[in-house]
């Protein structure tokens, strides 16, 4: 189903929750008009430009910056000697901080420029400083670095080898932390005593996250003030002002972080990087604004890239096909150093979804992290989500098999049963609500299953290979509840903030703590608070992102916006409504237990006559000729609202291809999408960002991967190098939702910001596993292109001396 | 990344295209975008110097046997060469330093390294000459080992590969027109009666023609 979008002139005030207006941010992007971080020109700025180490793993043995500083243009050259002696401004850690800790973490130094070893491709040695941003360039190109040059780590599997180049003197064997979760004893017995196991090796891949507009900041120091202003592109001001008051040494209340319009992130704008507090030093070194915009190439060896995990996994089933025990032992790629929330992806938003949907009595996960010498690996859109359901969808789709089931009706025997939410798992969460056979039976009737299953019958005895694979998938997300997510080692609360506002005139203006960067928060939230004010959509106005506007917030990441940003917006409406309503008690000489409000009026209960509107409220509140005694004037009202869980949207995927086993090439002919994220505040975005998401799970699974040679140095730094899909690499998508309101915030929502990244993969792996089983191949790793698909199909022809699908005269292995 | 090929010389024999081959100066004027190919004698190899000692000199290319062993490759032996490359978009410059690892005819190995500001290169070669099939010329056969880093490797191998294929293949061009222009022929039997240099073929030649002889 594809959902047109409303004008919303044609929807009525009372429908305006769940309706699926037209996004209102579109017509600035379209045109021209939104203002992206280097579209910031100020009088007298300067340019920054950052020297990167060519090497993935070297000793710096010296920095002349000599040459640099004599051309003419060149107004400063800074190392990391520069950025803490005391004749510099200073006084911060020159340090990023790690923002997520695990009790054998290893935290090791980050210094915003390498002083003595560089630990990626790209880690920053100096920066410079000029009148344009050509002249900056060129001196960074003419700052000459003498290195000894380091072997290499790329894999965690070669950071853990005994002979591995060590990259930090505290990481003995290159190892960040080692984590568990559920209980191994109990898991151990049940695959001791299962009847049935299934195995599993694989590689979930490192991706880069090509956001559209590459990082980008542009910082003015008044020295008559101290005030910092930084704009920079960022998913979460405020945690960026935190983090980097800290790393620069300027005062938080002195430092505002705004985003101006954020072309995508995915998560790689969550992160502290070292750029964007240099531009923010250089602009209080040189008492002038300073601007910083990445190239594409540097966004490739800079971006926080995600995933990368080597991994083996267990599945144990009982004779009936019930799932008695789950185990999995997985080495995460950490990259060169700690990124920002880098030890919570491979830990507690991996561990804790490794039961799926499925009831699994036990289980058990072992994570070890490894230092590498890539970029700092960090959250990208689904963040340890995806690679937890990614295995547990892949095994079973392997258990089926090893019981004889069809995956379906092993997957509806396992699922957690509609009766048993909340649901407490055997890894440290509480599903909220859901329904798992709903978008299964609905994903089955658009596909036509039964008559798919005897078409691919038929298509395998003339020689063609289809297959279907399914992904019935769990997220958790709406991050996070801030007393739980401080016990799993978070160094924030993960509340949110809001302010609405009234104005005088009746017009509102919305502010949260939150920071889109193409979501449409500015519909999703104006809708929110129009539906809670009774105001017209057209009266509200959101402002997100800047942190001199809004009290506090903690961003946008972890589809959480509208579960947690979106629950705080009704919480601060709602408290303006009740101090309306005893403005309009006042008014209306009434007791405010006796007024009701509906639709943007305040009337007296059995007396509708007797009304006032939202937006006279407004206005008597701000005459404060006649409000209540003791009030105070204005009508406004801020809230922080903290959930109380996480929120778990799921649903069920599906992909039917067809695999060429001659060619390797996969054509996805079908891809079906049932998702359940809750309440739609608006189905148009909802089925955006579903769109989007599966488009970058297609990616994962097709197309992209970031490749390192030996040395670390990277090879798919370009975007002819590294395959971000393109739309004629998209399936068409049939999308359906399903609607289980969540039971413990007040829109019910769920999140939606990810669900197709995380659901995508898995369904089409399992496709290519079903269309190839005549061929006995069980996985092929992603990307999976079709040298990879080939060599599958030809590794196990070889081995299994050329195993012929039943009926079938052709020869499958690939000599036709 | 590895490289490798065959090239073939035509009208031309293998102590021909080794005589070719050992002489600085036609690698030098052979090799695209290669300022110059120098000796090194300090213990490190300072571009500036090397620069003004090349502007300095006056070497010529020659078929003269004598000059050219006077002044062939030496095994064991560094040399510099300063190489400006279009790869992509960028023409970097490197600072090449290569050391001769083997040097017995009809075979040749050599490593070196190159930077270049934000670029850098480590390479191992080798290299042999054999007579073609049909007798009528050299077969070169060779390999290269390439670490490439900086700028230039993000560029990728695709970007890469024809820069350096097409670096090789110009520069055996411009080996067979010189050789072919100077007339360099070698003769096949060694009279060996100077100097202590195993590079018998730089030794090896005896007549010589007018460099105008075409």
């Amino acid at each position: 189903m594809t959902i047109d979008s409303l004008d919303p002139e044609d929807v009525d005030a009372a429908d305006i929750l769940g309706s699926a207006i037209e996004r209102r941010e579109d017509p600035a992007l379209l045109t021209g008009n939104a203002e992206y971080t280097d579209d910031i020109q100020l009088d007298g700025m300067l340019h920054m430009a950052v020297v990167r180490s060519q090497y993935g793993h070297a000793r710096l043995e010296d920095i002349d910056t000599s040459e640099a500083e004599a051309m003419e243009g060149v107004h400063g050259v800074y190392t990391y000697e520069d950025l803490t002696s005391d004749e510099t401004p200073g006084g911060g850690s020159f340090a990023l901080p790690t923002a997520w800790l695990l009790d054998s973490l290893e935290q090791v130094p980050h210094p915003v420029l390498a002083s003595e070893k560089v630990r990626h491709q790209g880690d920053g040695i100096a920066v410079v400083v000029a009148e344009d941003r050509y002249t900056a360039r060129d001196a960074a190109g003419a700052v000459d670095v003498a290195y000894e040059r380091l072997d290499a780590v790329v894999h965690p599997s070669e950071a853990f080898a005994d002979d591995a180049e060590r990259l930090h003197d505290d990481a003995e064997g290159n190892v960040a932390f080692d984590w568990e979760i559920g209980d191994a004893e109990k898991t151990a017995d049940a695959f001791a005593d299962a009847s049935h196991t299934a195995s599993i090796d694989l590689e979930n891949q490192l991706l880069i996250a090509n956001a559209m507009e590459p990082r980008a900041a542009v910082a003015e120091y008044n020295p008559g003030t101290d005030e910092l202003e930084v704009a920079m592109t960022t998913q979460n001001p405020h945690v960026h002002r935190l983090l980097m008051a800290g790393v620069i040494g300027h005062p938080e209340h002195k430092l505002s972080v705004r985003a101006p319009d954020v072309g995508g992130g995915f998560g790689s704008k969550i992160h502290h990087y070292a750029d964007e507090a240099l531009v923010a030093w250089c602009s209080m070194m040189h008492e002038a604004p300073v601007k910083w915009t990445a190239t594409r190439s540097e966004t490739y060896l800079t971006d926080a890239p995600g995933r990368g995990h080597e991994t083996k996994a267990e599945i144990a089933m009982d004779d009936d096909g019930n799932i008695v025990g789950l185990r999995v032992d997985t080495m995460a790629n950490m990259g060169a150093y700690l990124s920002t929330f880098a030890p919570a992806v491979p830990t507690y938003l991996y561990g804790t979804l490794l039961s799926g949907q499925y009831d699994i009595p036990a289980i058990y996960g072992h994570v070890k992290g490894a230092f590498t010498n890539v970029p700092p690996v960090d959250a990208y859109r689904g963040a340890g989500r995806p690679e937890a359901s990614f295995l547990v969808e892949r095994l079973v789709h392997l258990g089926a098999k090893e019981v004889g089931m069809d995956p379906v009706e092993f997957r509806k025997r396992n699922f957690v049963p509609d009766d048993a939410f909340p649901y407490e798992t055997q890894v440290a969460v509480v599903y909220d609500s859901g329904e798992y056979g709903k978008p299964m039976d609905e994903a089955l009737e658009l596909l036509d299953y039964e008559n798919f299953r005897e078409e691919q019958e038929r298509a395998r005895d003339e020689g063609t290979y289809l297959g279907v694979g399914f992904s019935c998938y769990i997220e958790a997300c709406g991050l996070a509840p801030s007393e739980l997510a401080g016990q799993l080692g978070a160094q924030a609360g993960l509340w949110e903030s809001s302010l609405v506002r009234m104005h005088p005139s009746g017009t509102v203006t919305a502010y949260c703590g939150t920071s889109g960067h193409g979501q449409g928060h500015g519909t999703t939230y104006a809708q929110i608070v129009a539906n809670e004010l009774g105001v017209p959509y057209d009266s509200v106005e959101v402002v997100e992102g800047d942190t001199d506007e809004i009290p506090q917030g903690m961003g946008t990441y972890g589809s959480r916006s509208a579960a947690v940003g979106g629950s705080s917006l009704v919480k601060s409406a709602q408290k303006v409504v009740e101090k309306g309503k005893e403005i309009a008690a006042h008014q209306l000489e009434a007791d405010p237990d006796d007024i009701e409000f509906e639709n943007g009026e305040y009337s007296v209960a059995g007396a509708p006559a007797r009304s006032m509107s939202m937006a006279d409220v407004a206005g008597a509140a701000y005459l404060a000729h006649d409000i209540p005694a003791e009030m105070e004037p204005g009508l406004e009202a801020t809230s922080f609202y903290d959930p109380e869980n996480f929120v778990f949207p799921f649903g069920t995927h599906a992909a039917i291809v067809e695999v060429d086993p001659d060619s390797g090439e996969i054509e996805i002919e079908r891809y079906v999408a049932v998702d359940d994220v809750g309440n739609q505040i608006n189905p148009k975005i909802v089925e955006g960002q579903i769109h989007g998401g599966i488009a970058q799970g297609v990616g994962q699974a097709l197309y992209e991967g970031a490749e390192y040679d030996d040395n670390a140095t990277l090879l798919t730094g370009s975007m002819q190098d590294y395959a971000v899909p393109k739309a004629e690499h998209i399936p068409e998508m049939e999308t359906e939702s399903t609607v289980t309101p969540s039971p413990h915030n007040p829109l019910g929502v769920k999140g939606v910001g990810e669900a197709g990244t995380i659901a995508a993969p898995q369904a089409i792996v399992n496709a290519v596993a079903d269309a190839l089983e005549p061929f006995g191949v069980d996985h092929i790793d992603m990307p999976m292109d079709a040298e990879s698909v080939w060599s599958a199909v030809q590794a196990n022809a070889t081995a299994d001396g050329g195993a012929e699908p039943a009926g079938d005269d052709a020869d499958p292995g690939g000599e036709r | 990344m590895e490289f490798s090929g065959t090239f073939e010389l035509e009208d031309t024999t293998v102590d021909e295209v080794w005589l070719a081959l050992s002489d600085p100066v036609l690698v030098q004027e052979s090799l695209p975008g290669c300022t110059f190919l120098l000796h090194v004698e300090a213990e490190e190899a300072d571009f500036d110097e090397l620069g003004e000692q090349a502007e300095g000199m006056d070497r010529e290319l020659t078929n003269d046997p004598e000059v050219i062993a006077g002044r062939a490759f030496r095994e064991g032996e560094r040399y510099a060469a300063l190489m400006q490359v279009s790869v992509g978009p960028v023409n970097p410059t490197f600072e090449t330093v290569v050391t001769i690892d083997e040097r017995d005819r009809p075979r040749m190995h050599a490593s070196g390294e190159g930077s270049s500001g934000d670029s850098s290169f480590e390479m191992s070669s080798s290299m042999a000459l054999s007579e073609t099939e049909d007798g009528d010329g050299v077969a070169v056969e060779w390999e290269t080992e390439a670490d490439v880093f900086g700028k230039v490797a993000g560029m990728g191998q695709r970007v890469i590969n024809p820069v350096a294929n097409r670096i090789v293949k110009r520069f055996f061009s411009s080996v067979q027109e010189e050789l072919h222009d100077l007339g360099v022929e070698a003769v096949s039997s060694s009279d060996g009666d100077e100097s202590d240099d195993r590079s018998l073929v730089d030794r090896v030649l005896g007549r010589s023609k007018s460099t105008d002889s075409e």
